[in-house]
């Protein structure tokens, strides 16, 4: 997974495919994103194809790491079906979801 | 034709159905594998791609459920999938010979909770069920069996 440093924001860009196989290393990249401690952790998921409830949980897990740590946290650019995901478990009400990244970094400021 | 792994799949057309059958170990590391199942039928039968996603993530799910949840320590449970379209609907069939487990029988997550009291169990299973048209359970002859469909408009 590609990350980019902006504005003392951390932009993680998961690609393809968020399943049980992918979610642990995945879950290694956004602990260690929080422990550098940038202002901000945006998850910019325009490249992410399909997420299950394995791949869910690593958003829950950084969510709840990032808020211990005091560090901004949100989520943007989900395509369609990835949304669907987020939003029959509910996961908008806990977790910032954004149209796109510059409404993240809009959020996070 | 391709063979090997494929030569274990079964697929047959006849007056517009198309089903495939397949049957592998119900172990995690099987999830890419079964995946594949069933992107190829989707392939083959040209069904839509956005009903490909709802497909695979109940796979996921249900599969994982058995390999992760319905294994005990002696024996690797028997996984057999089944799909079938149709023109009307596509069906998706998990059997395994795991402990008889229902799981629709899950409580359903409390989606309102707060970011702390958020769990992980049963999710897959509420995506699972709202996702799909209908989701049925049956247990005979010693094999648990998840029944899925979701209704097909072909243009």
């Amino acid at each position: 997974m590609n990350t980019e440093n902006v504005d003392g924001l951390t932009v993680a860009l998961p690609a393809g495919r968020l399943d049980f196989g992918a979610a642990a290393p995945f879950q290694q990249q956004l602990e260690q994103a929080v422990a550098a401690k940038p202002r901000g952790l945006i998850v910019d998921c325009s490249s992410l194809d399909y997420v299950s409830s394995a791949g869910l949980r690593v958003f829950l897990v950084a969510a709840r790491a990032a808020k211990a740590a005091g560090i901004g946290f949100a989520v943007s650019s989900m395509k369609p079906a990835v949304k669907e995901v987020f939003d029959l478990t509910g996961f908008g009400n806990v977790i910032t979801l954004c149209a796109d990244r510059a409404a993240a970094v809009a959020a996070l400021a | 034709m391709r063979r090997s792994r494929r030569s274990r799949r079964r697929a047959r057309v006849s007056s517009g159905v198309k089903t495939a059958h397949w049957q592998l170990p119900g172990d995690a590391g099987q999830l890419p594998d079964a995946i594949t199942f069933l992107q190829s039928f989707w392939e083959e039968a040209e069904l839509p791609v956005a009903l490909g996603f709802t497909f695979e993530l109940a796979l996921e799910e249900v599969f994982l459920n058995v390999a992760l949840h319905g294994a005990d320590s002696s024996r690797v449970p028997s996984v057999a999938l089944e799909l079938t379209a149709s023109d009307t609907e596509v069906v998706l069939i998990v059997a395994d010979d795991a402990r008889p487990f229902d799981p629709l029988t899950l409580a359903t997550p409390d989606i309102a909770a707060a970011l702390e009291d958020r769990t992980i169990g049963g999710l897959g299973v509420h995506l699972v069920r709202q996702m799909m048209d209908t989701v049925s359970y049956t247990y005979e002859a010693g094999h648990n069996r998840l029944r899925m469909t979701k209704h097909l408009s072909r243009s």
